[in-house]
């Protein structure tokens, strides 16, 4: 049979990289995770969000093998926002299922600390439906925040029930040597933070931090986690038309898809981490996945068995935008081999990586 | 955003200045924004043109964290409101005070700037909504 | 088929005003004496996203749904402003696509300073009368230019009215005009200059009363009317004593007056400032009364007309439509400092 295997990665500690240009960032990542597979590539899949926005700079892939002198291979480029790392992911292990590659990289960078503050925003509006809801002042921020009032409400939570997941990202971020923030926050430091938009404040928002991280992925060469099931769904609903907003529809239909794929079910999951670029999309992914029933993550997260992001996840790791999904698989990978993580207590892991407000989720279920 | 461009403001003035939507023939399902094919599999839609003027908040959030366009205007209270027959769209909430919006609270449709593009550039008009009483 | 006449009004004031007292706070001034001498105790100030543009579409939305007139039927449309937000780029074709008019139609912007949103009824009216267009839409509107601590401060004002005009469904008819007009240099802004300059005292007896007077005089005459006839009279209104003190030099009796005055709670709306009296006189109108309406813009001149209500008043009256009334009603107060932000007058980028 068969199989796809993370045979090396690298990680970049996520933070503020004032000092690097974003291929060379790339490259420093690409080049570590080379070495530590130890096999040479035959392509190239860079997962980026906004590399024209921010550094306008296109065909990313031939600059990044350019700084490492890596000459004739193929490399293409995959945008789906800020799920762009899984989608990447996705390409790769399709691109090695249909035989066509024995090894490929895959490598997700994004330097959104290029740019000031308030651009910053303007650039990731872009992963809103750019003429109905950016032009009129839209953001990520503000549907979610449009969701977790809906959550909350539906599922009888107070706001202080969401705020436990900032502490709990901050708690595990402590621990990993990659995340942006490695200090422990109390539940009064999230309750008295500024709103961003209300009810969410500023610790519901994961930060928009520099990041890069590679995976070398090989066909049939088991020294490595294996990556099980690969599955993307887009939900083609105007967030204004959705017919829910307590769930993440993009992220269940996907889900179901990999799990079936991998013949495993929610279970079996002892590695996850989900993509809390705001916390509620955290809690909502934990649902989606199944590691929760549908409006218990929170009363999970109270009971202390929420066993998801032992990175910290993007609240404490960061966003890196378009590196994100490529963190979140060698996280994974690594959490089940008990590599810089301590060792997930099972064969499985699953990644979820999702691209604007429920617009695309990519799942990727990893074993042993 | 500066220097936004033209034609992509002006190709959407329908929609923009008075919520031209889509509606089937077929079944009479609405869409906003216009849709090329209706869910029953119909491709055949026709101009709505226009949504009612009238409405209830579904929900509303304020927004602090906003891009360049709105630095002078934040906080935005931003909300989903659903029109008179049922048709939704998400937009500005305007001429209120947060502490006296609820679920429910009845909304008009205004005509406002939406953006503006700089000293010399275009001013970008489009539709907010705002209470019915202050 | 009755004779051309306004077939519905419509009339948008934003909602915040700004008092008296607070203008008199900043600039060390007497309120007191202040709403004496200009009887205007507030006034409306635009919010940070509103224009001459944005008001004038409300208005005109409004004024089409009283006069339930179909959209595909309006030939016409007239903005007179001293607001534009745009130097060069008209307002009227913004209204056209914002009201879902059709595009083969007259779409003009027209200046006179204040006297140009009624100079659109006298243009529309005659298209009317001339067969050329069925109904016409005529908007005044201004987001009003006033110094910071300057005269006009303290009633430089936000708001529009618009009037559609045609021969079908007619609630007031247009039953005689006069206009009057002379070089009088008693108020002016220059291309690019933020604020206008004005003559202060040269505003009234050369400029504001000498034109209306003439304009009502010549009306009167020309038509045989008496000061009697006029069940209302509406002024341009720059401040609350001007359209008094024009009314009894006509021999006008104050109740006739006052009813349409609408500065005192709202201020100068420049363009706008004569029609939403008219409006205001419109909604409390009975058939068979006479109203008087006399604009007035610097430099200088004036319109009088005369329009006589009809039965079909009592249906426009009950239309579904906002009212003048519940636009003076609806209303949040600002300070100092949220005016300046929303008028735009601290320097944004926005
Ligand atoms: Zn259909």
């Amino acid at each position: 049979m068969t199989g796809v295997y993370v045979v090396g990665a690298a990680l970049r500690p996520a933070g503020r990289h004032y000092g690097e240009n974003i291929d060379d960032m790339a490259a420093e990542v690409l080049g570590k995770a080379l070495a530590d597979a130890g096999v040479d590539i035959e392509a190239l899949f860079v997962a980026s969000s906004t590399t024209e926005l921010v550094n306008r700079q296109q065909i990313l892939g031939a600059y990044i093998l350019e700084s490492l002198g890596i000459d004739k291979i193929p490399a293409f480029r995959v945008e789906c926002g800020d799920g762009s790392g899984g989608a990447a992911v996705t390409a790769a292990y399709y691109a090695l299922a249909s035989g066509e590659y024995g090894c490929v990289a895959v490598v997700g960078v994004d330097k959104p600390n290029d740019v000031l503050s308030n651009q910053q925003v303007d650039v990731y509006a872009a992963v809103m439906d750019t003429y109905f809801e950016r032009y009129f002042g839209f953001t990520p921020l503000s549907h979610a925040a449009l969701m977790a009032k809906m959550y909350l409400k539906r599922h009888g939570y107070k706001y202080e029930d969401l705020a436990a997941w900032a502490v709990l990202m901050h708690e595990r971020g402590a621990e990993n040597p990659y995340a942006y923030f490695r200090r422990r926050v109390k539940l009064e430091d999230v309750l008295s933070s500024e709103y961003t938009s209300e009810p969410l404040r500023l610790y519901d928002v994961a930060p928009l931090v520099d990041g890069a991280a590679a995976a070398v992925l090989c066909r049939d060469r088991r020294d490595g986690p294996r990556i099980m099931s690969v599955a993307v769904a887009t939900n083609a609903v105007p967030f204004n038309m959705r017919s829910e907003y307590d769930t993440l529809y993009s992220l269940r239909e996907a889900a179901a898809r990999a799990y079936k794929a991998a013949g495993i079910s929610p279970r079996d999951v002892a590695a996850a981490e989900v993509h809390d670029s705001l916390s509620i999309f955290g809690v909502l992914a934990v649902e989606g996945l199944g590691l929760a029933e549908r409006g218990g993550a929170l009363a999970a997260l109270k009971r202390g068995g929420l066993r998801v992001n032992m990175s910290g996840g993007l609240k404490a790791r960061g966003n890196a935008l378009g590196a994100t999904g490529v963190y979140q698989l060698v996280e994974v990978a690594w959490q089940l081999v008990g590599r810089e993580f301590k060792r997930a207590d099972g064969r499985y892991g699953v990644v979820h990586s999702m691209g604007g407000v429920d617009r695309t989720s990519a799942v990727i279920v990893v074993g042993l | 955003m500066r220097h936004e461009s033209v034609p992509m403001y002006w190709r959407n003035i329908p929609q923009y200045y008075r919520l031209v939507a889509k509606r089937c023939r077929q079944c009479g399902a609405v869409y906003f924004p216009p849709a090329l094919r209706c869910r029953c599999g119909s491709a055949e839609l026709e101009d709505y043109d226009e949504l009612p003027h009238e409405g209830r908040l579904v929900e509303y959030t304020v927004l602090y964290q906003v891009g360049t366009d709105f630095l002078k205007q934040k906080p935005l209270i931003v909300g989903l409101v659903e029109l008179n027959g049922g048709v939704r769209a998400v937009g500005q909430i305007v001429d209120a005070q947060p502490d006296r919006l609820a679920p429910g609270t009845r909304v008009e449709l205004v005509f406002r700037r939406v953006a503006v593009d700089g000293r010399h550039g275009l001013i970008m008009y489009g539709y907010k909504f705002r209470p019915v009483q202050p | 088929m009755t004779r051309v006449g306004v077939v519905g009004w419509g009339v948008y004031i934003p909602r915040y005003r700004i008092r008296t007292e607070e203008v008199a706070r900043l600039w060390g001034d007497d309120p007191q004496r202040i709403a004496d001498v200009y009887l205007v105790n507030e006034k409306s100030v635009e919010a940070l996203d509103e224009d001459a543009v944005t008001i004038a579409v409300e208005a005109a939305r409004i004024a089409l749904r009283r006069a339930g007139v179909s959209r595909e039927r309006v030939g016409a449309v007239y903005v007179g402003t001293e607001s534009k937000p745009y130097a060069v780029k008209p307002i009227a074709s913004i209204l056209i696509d914002a009201l879902g008019l059709r595009n083969d139609i007259l779409a003009v912007d027209m200046e006179f300073a204040c006297k140009a949103g009624g100079d659109g009824l006298a243009a529309i009216a005659g298209l009317v009368e001339a067969g050329r267009v069925e109904y016409g839409i005529a908007v005044g509107v201004d987001t009003s230019q006033g110094e910071p601590g300057e005269h006009l401060d303290y009633s430089a004002s936000s708001g529009g009215a618009a009037l559609v005009v045609g021969r079908d469904g007619v609630a007031a008819e247009l039953e005689a005009m006069y206009a009057y007009a002379s070089d009088t240099p008693d108020f002016w802004r220059r291309d690019g200059s933020p604020y206008p300059m004005h003559g202060e005292g040269f505003t009234g007896e050369p400029a504001y009363f000498r034109h209306i007077i003439e304009a009502v005089r010549g009306l009167v005459s020309k038509y045989g009317y008496k000061p009697a006839d006029f069940t209302y009279a509406v002024f341009h209104q720059p401040n609350g004593r001007f359209p008094l003190r024009v009314a009894s030099a006509l021999g006008i009796p104050m109740d006739r007056v006052k009813p349409g005055i609408v500065v005192t709670h709202i201020g100068n709306t420049y363009n706008a400032s004569a029609l939403i009296g008219f409006a205001r006189v419109l909604e409390m109108a009975k058939p068979g009364d006479r109203i008087l309406l006399v604009t007035y813009g610097s430099g200088a001149g004036s319109d009088a007309f005369v329009f006589r209500v009809t039965d079909v008043i009592t249906e426009r009256q009950r239309a579904p439509a906002p009212a003048v009334e519940h636009m003076l009603r609806n209303k949040v107060y600002v300070d100092y400092a949220q005016y300046l932000k929303m008028r735009k007058m601290i320097k944004l980028l926005e």
